[in-house]
């Protein structure tokens, strides 16, 4: 995949505090990449320097190959930023906003109109473009925050938890228009604690905690990396009672559960045994009346990447 | 310096869409003067006086409290955010904070100004003609106003500390220059501690100008006041960092 930006032994530290410990990673041309860490993980930070706030202790940050640091002003035009926080004019109109953040970018004239009108029209937001953004629910005010990012055209759109505090209508509204935005040929890179969104959208996951990139890939791969056994859910027919030690003898079989016609069972994968523990049932004379297994999901491997503990 | 143009007009309309600083700039230094001039009318050898030394010296304490708009509109929480998003675009980091400054002085500007038409209209001595010299005065005085907030925000990296101080400074500032009542008469040490007061010397001067005719402080105010504005704005080129903006 072609590079689009290029990160390489990006390190910082606040206080002796090392909140990023020269991780390196890559951002590539069309693609969805979502960056995943628990809170104070460092992920703000790398956005941050990303975005050029932030001075960097060490490392080098490549935008089509060459140094952002040579020409900050044009790299910056060609990013598109959706803060976490809504970043709008409460008193000014849709339009205004959308028009002023638009014409930061040197938008102007009959190119700054239509920019603005797709905009508005990309966000649903043109039949409101009048009104004031205080009128606005926080649904709509999300996505005119997006409207006024991309408005110019960017190549690379940096999202910050776009979706935070919003009804699902305008969740999926979103996740669909970053879809799109894919389809024309933008990159974003995106940021968000919702595993729901990154299994939707992203082509590629990076999780970062503690400052270190701990996983990277696909969102197929990292649930198979980490996927080493699975699990059975065996619910029996009422007055149905299978023991586990029954099922100890089937080849693959770790830990078995068995309470109130409730069977758990892990086993490890790549075993083919469910053929052997639904006869072990049958030969018990008890009945099945549903039986399901478990895949990893993306909240299984983050958590299990970065541990249950809480973070402040 | 269209993207400049874009930034100032937008600070410019928020300032005026702001009903707080419009009324703290214009009716409540109306009123101030009407209460004071009252209160104090008995002072004077005739109830006019109180009024035109209290419209001369609130009009003072209201410039130099043209820092607090600048403060304002640099960093208020609620602007704060959408100007992030300035420091996103391709705009480089002069535009945010000068065009604060701008703003933020032509805002006050223009209140003040205004003012004073009212104060004539209010049938207060403003010198006469020489209401175009004290508006002339003005203008530096503005300026270097809304530096010193900006600078101040540079400096604390937080409107509410930077208001506090700056806020703490004028009124002790405005408190010996005998903005609230005159300190003629009370003490040879509160008359020398006068002298460190930036209020009472724009006061004098501008007294100079109204009563005397005296054209010759114009210069020195606008000189020393222009350094200032200067000095205070390369202060701010030289403090702002766009990580104390996040």
């Amino acid at each position: 995949m072609e590079k689009l930006l290029e990160i390489n032994g990006l390190a910082k530290s606040f206080q002796n505090n090392c909140v990023l410990d020269h991780i390196s990673f890559y951002v590539g041309k069309g693609e969805i990449l979502c960056l995943l860490g628990p809170n104070g993980a460092g992920k703000s930070t790398t956005i941050n320097i990303l975005l050029g706030l932030l001075r960097r202790d060490d490392g080098t940050i490549l935008y089509n190959g060459k140094k952002i640091d040579r020409s900050l002003r044009a790299y910056k035009q060609k990013l598109g930023v959706v803060p976490q926080d809504l970043a709008l004019y409460e008193e000014l109109s849709a339009e205004q906003n959308a028009r002023f953040f638009t014409s930061l970018y040197g938008l102007r004239g009959e190119r700054l109109d239509e920019a603005v009108e797709e905009a508005l029209t990309f966000a649903g937001l043109a039949d409101r473009r009048n009104d004031k953004v205080k009128t606005f629910s926080g649904g709509m005010k999300r996505r005119l925050n997006i409207a006024c990012a991309i408005a110019h055209h960017p190549e690379l759109v940096v999202m910050d938890e776009p979706t935070v505090g919003i009804d699902p209508q305008s969740r999926n509204h979103i996740l669909t228009s970053i879809k799109k935005l894919q389809q024309n040929g933008m990159t974003v890179l995106y940021t968000t604690h919702y595993m729901e969104e990154v299994e939707e959208i992203s082509s590629r996951i990076i999780i970062i905690d503690h400052g270190k990139i701990i996983a990277e890939g696909t969102k197929e791969k990292l649930k198979e990396d980490i996927q080493s056994e699975k699990r059975y859910h065996i619910d029996l027919e009422e007055g149905s009672y299978v023991p586990a030690e029954v099922f100890y003898v089937v080849e693959g079989v770790k830990e078995v559960k068995s309470q109130n016609g409730h069977i758990d069972i892990v086993s490890v994968r790549g075993v083919e045994n469910l053929d052997r523990i639904i006869s072990l049932i049958s030969d018990s004379g008890a009945h099945i009346r549903n039986i399901s297994s478990e895949e990893a999901s993306l909240e299984t491997v983050f958590l299990k990447l970065t541990g249950r503990k809480l973070r402040d | 310096m269209y993207r400049f143009w874009q930034i100032f007009k937008m600070d410019l309309m928020n300032n005026f869409k702001n009903p707080i600083l419009i009324n703290y700039n214009t009716v409540f230094a109306i009123a101030m003067i009407l209460i004071m001039g009252y209160l104090s009318s008995g002072n004077y050898t005739n109830e006019i006086d109180s009024y035109n030394y209290y419209a001369v010296a609130f009009l003072v304490f209201g410039m130099l409290e043209g820092a607090m708009t600048a403060t304002n509109c640099f960093m208020e929480r609620d602007i704060k955010k959408p100007n992030l998003r300035i420091l996103y675009s391709p705009c480089g980091k002069f535009p945010v904070y000068f065009s604060k400054i701008a703003a933020s002085f032509v805002f006050d500007y223009v209140l003040h100004a205004a003012l004073c038409l009212v104060f004539v209209l209010m049938g207060i001595n403003l010198g006469g003609w020489n209401v175009g010299w004290i508006l002339l005065m003005m203008i530096p005085v503005e300026f270097a106003s809304a530096a010193l907030g900006v600078f101040f925000c540079c400096i604390f990296h937080c409107e509410e500390t930077a208001s506090s101080i700056l806020s703490l400074f004028i009124s002790i500032f405005a408190f010996l220059g005998g903005a609230f009542f005159s300190l003629d008469g009370m003490g040879a040490a509160l008359a020398f501690a006068s002298r460190f007061s930036p209020v009472k010397w724009l006061i004098d001067a501008f007294f100079a100008v109204i009563y005397d005719g005296n054209l010759t402080v114009v210069a020195p105010v606008i000189l020393v006041a222009a350094g200032f504005g200067v000095l205070l704005t390369l202060g701010c080129a030289k403090t702002f960092r766009t990580e104390d903006y996040l």
